[in-house]
């Protein structure tokens, strides 16, 4: 069983709301769910949408086809018509324009009684959400009301499933506190920002920090400092200021100060398209900052590996002192997953090294070559010396990083039909594939890359490429790697994540080829 | 790993100066130092201060100074020192910057530390020039300046650090001249001990280059204590960094209290409170 809502509307009506409202339902009976989110960069007004996938098994994407609309303005109706169908429920916001804020509670209510979900299950969630608010008993009448307008299509029983909803934003900050992180640095930037709330409403019950400073150059900057001095700090952007924070991830690599940094993607060039996706920074990720030094990259594929792989960045930074960029991006930091499935135990992170204002230490480090004091140096030997150790560095953490999963498969074992990507398309992906023959490959240590991607690729008959940006860029790190190029690709770069049904289609297509 | 000192000078390395023979960059270490000392026979720890500097020549002092620090990017004396305030509060953190460092490369960071008041110092030692790249104009260089980046000569007025700082509230404003090793000794002593944001500007000569605006020690005078805002404002406009005859004030211009960073969050707080470096806080 699989249900796709839309709930699309203005900024500023509660869309979110909304959503939330039926995702906390939906979960308290033990069914699956997604939720896209689709934003213009508008605060007030526009069209914001969101898609909510439910289902009574394991999901982790939407579909293109809609079976129910839930519309907080006409325009909702006028912009997704392809996506309509005879079978299609509208679900109206006009019968409800009296009840003011209370609307998007009477629309939860009407899709509620659509969805056949028990009244007073929809009323005990809204009665835990809204506890103590002075229109909590409005809210319940315009539930009430909502409810009793819709006749009832669908039937959702209770089921035995207990998943959680989690975000890739909210992940980040669960896997910086499974860390024990000390302080967290950030300038805001969309979609990195929910990660700086979620840290900084966390801060005080955790006991960290969480700072915004005056520009990304000062957030790098900053973190040399204070992980420096001891504490285990990260610090997050998007493209356009991991891109201000380069000299400093180039300083890392000589004063080898351990650094996490967190890049979740958007769209690019420039400002690109500030509130949609895209896998476009790869390749900054893995090559910003000037010089030769070692660095690990890591790209999670849903929340929970981002809590996993989070712990993990803090662990291989502070242990290799080393820089670890988690790079994730919008559809992962701002999409809703439901899973079931636990986070591995975190690793301890414990700061073993000396640091500044311990008894009889002097510590000198900097971003000049030095010699064993810290003291700058021009010597040649010097500099071949560390140029060496760099390297050798980078080898004992490739040899590190294999006691986690550099890369997972998922689908068929045995199918000779072999799918590569990363990160966000993940779910899409397995979505997709899973009446389909196909084996599928989630590279996740984009550096160091896993010796296990040639041994896989060279079992397959038929290799496809997914990725969201326009050239494939973790296409070009296997040619580089492998010497194998992947000649079939299904690449999407309009700032929309795939959708699992129109992939479907495109993938059995391929077989057909 | 500690650095190797000097026989029978502690805080001081074993690396051999490179700086110009007569460069008052020596004058400013030895202040720095003699002030380090002082405060250390007053009860603080070697190991309680952490300098950052940035590039240039005034960085060269990383080297020399035998205690911890982060010897940053050009420009980025600032936003070290803050973070290695939040990483420890307990610190005593000294940055030591150019005027090119602080006014031209790194001057949001400037601004903002006097914004957010964390409890460090800088020491801004004031050539009028970016000397170690061979001599162009920085913000603080005289009008009609000609340089090899700028033949046809300086056209924008110099800025005034003094006064910006004051505008933007800082809480500790000071000017020295390096040649006066005792006044800048005394008020690098009380830019550490002042709690919260000290800016002290430290006005050298370059002994190679912008050689027009060296000489002006006749000039300067001392202010005897730190002044109300308003007046402290007046003094600024009086040397306003061009070739002329007016008169350079010199010491505190202004000091007050503001919450610093770290009073402003108690997460801060209990470390200061507790004496504790985060990687000593058990959660
Ligand atoms: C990002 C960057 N830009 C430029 C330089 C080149 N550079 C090195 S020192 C310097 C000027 C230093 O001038 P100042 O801060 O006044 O110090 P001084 O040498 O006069 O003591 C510059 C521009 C650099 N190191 N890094």
């Amino acid at each position: 069983m699989r249900l796709n809502i839309l709930i699309g509307g203005k900024a500023g009506q509660g869309i979110n709301k909304v959503s939330a409202i039926i995702a906390q339902t939906l979960l308290s009976q033990g069914y699956f769910i997604f939720n896209y989110r689709d934003y213009p960069s508008i605060i007030r007004g526009g069209h914001n949408f969101n898609v909510l996938s439910i289902s009574d098994k394991q999901i982790s994407s939407h579909e293109s086809k809609i079976d129910i609309i839930i519309a907080l303005d006409e325009n909702t109706k006028q912009v997704h018509k392809n996506n309509i169908n005879k079978n299609t429920i509208i679900i109206d916001y006009k019968p409800f324009l009296n009840l003011g804020l209370n609307a998007n509670i009477a629309l939860a209510g009407a899709l509620a009684k659509v969805l056949g979900i028990e009244k007073q299950i929809l009323l005990t969630q809204i009665n835990s959400n809204l506890k103590g608010k002075p229109y909590l008993k409005s809210s319940l009448e315009a539930a009430t009301a909502g409810y009793n307008s819709q006749k009832q299509t669908n039937q959702l029983k209770k089921l035995n499933n207990k998943p959680t909803l989690l975000s890739g934003s909210k992940a980040i900050s669960l896997g910086a506190i499974n860390s024990n992180i000390d302080l967290y640095i950030a300038y805001p930037m969309t979609p990195a920002t929910n990660a700086l709330h979620e840290l900084a409403k966390k801060q005080l019950e955790h006991n960290f920090m969480a700072f915004q400073a005056e520009s990304e150059i000062s957030v790098v900057n900053m973190a040399l400092g204070s992980s420096f001095a001891g504490a285990k700090t990260m610090i997050g952007t998007s493209g356009g200021g991991f891109d201000l924070m380069t000299e400093g991830l180039s300083m890392q690599g000589i004063s080898e100060i351990p650094l996490v940094v967190y890049l979740a993607s958007r769209v690019g060039p420039g400002t690109g398209i500030p509130t949609y996706n895209m896998q476009g920074d790869l390749d900054i990720a893995l090559r910003a900052g000037h010089g030769e030094f070692p660095r690990i990259v890591i790209a999670p594929g849903d929340p929970t590996e981002t809590i996993e792989i989070t712990n993990q960045a803090f662990y291989l930074s502070e242990k290799h002192k080393a820089l670890t960029i988690i790079l994730s991006d919008k559809h992962i930091a701002e999409s809703e997953f439901s899973s079931t499935i636990k986070p591995q135990k975190p690793i301890k992170v414990k700061v073993n090294r000396e640091v500044p204002g311990e008894k009889n230490t002097i510590i000198k480090a900097t971003s000049y070559e030095h010699n064993q004091y810290g003291i700058t140096t021009e010597d040649p030997t010097i500099a071949i010396t560390n140029a060496n150790k760099r390297l050798e560095k980078y080898k004992k953490i490739q040899q590190a990083c294999t006691q986690f999963p550099m890369i997972k498969t998922h689908g068929k074992k045995n199918s000779k039909n072999l799918i590569i990507a990363w990160g966000s398309p993940k779910g899409a992906i397995v979505d997709a594939i899973k009446d389909l023959d196909y084996k599928f490959l989630q590279v996740i240590y984009m550096k160091p890359l896993s010796n296990q991607i040639k041994k896989e690729m060279q079992k397959a008959n038929k290799i496809i490429l997914i990725e969201s940006n326009l050239t494939g860029q973790l296409g070009r790190i296997i040619r580089e790697k492998t010497g194998i190029s992947i000649k079939n690709r299904i690449l999407k770069y309009d700032g929309r994540p795939f959708r699992s049904d129109e992939l479907k289609k495109q993938l059995e297509r391929e077989l057909r080829k | 790993m500690n650095p190797p000192s000097l026989p029978g000078d502690p805080l001081r390395t074993t690396k051999k100066i490179t700086w110009c023979p007569s460069c008052p960059d020596n004058m400013i270490l030895e202040s720095s130092q003699k002030a380090i000392e002082s405060l250390i026979k007053q009860g603080h720890k070697r190991e309680s201060f952490a300098m950052t500097c940035g590039v240039g020549c005034h960085g060269k002092i990383f080297d020399y100074l035998n205690i911890s620090g982060l010897y940053g990017l050009h420009g980025r004396a600032i936003p070290l020192a803050i973070g290695i305030k939040l990483g420890n509060p307990n610190l005593n953190v000294i940055a030591f910057a150019g005027d090119g460092d602080t006014y031209s490369e790194g001057m949001a960071h400037f601004i903002h530390a006097c914004r957010f008041n964390p409890d460090i110092t800088l020491i801004v030692f004031d050539n009028q020039s970016f000397s170690l790249t061979t001599g162009q104009a920085t913000p603080t260089s005289q009008l009609g300046f000609k340089t090899k980046s700028e033949p046809l000569g300086e056209f924008n007025q110099p800025l005034n650090p003094i006064h910006l700082a004051l505008s933007a509230n800082a809480t500790f404003v000071a000017r020295c001249n390096a040649r006066d090793l005792d006044h800048t000794q005394q008020t690098i002593e009380a830019a550490i001990k002042h709690k919260g944001f000290s800016f002290v500007e430290v006005i050298q000569d370059c002994m190679v280059f912008n050689l027009e605006t060296n000489g002006k020690d006749d000039r300067m005078y001392k202010i005897p204590k730190p002044q109300k805002l308003s007046r402290a404002l007046k003094l600024a406009r009086q040397f306003d960094y061009n070739q002329s005859e007016t008169k350079i004030p010199l010491g505190i211009f202004y000091q007050t209290h503001r919450n610093t960073l770290y009073e402003e969050w108690p997460q801060l707080q209990n470390l200061k409170k507790k004496r504790i470096s985060w990687k000593q806080l058990k959660r």
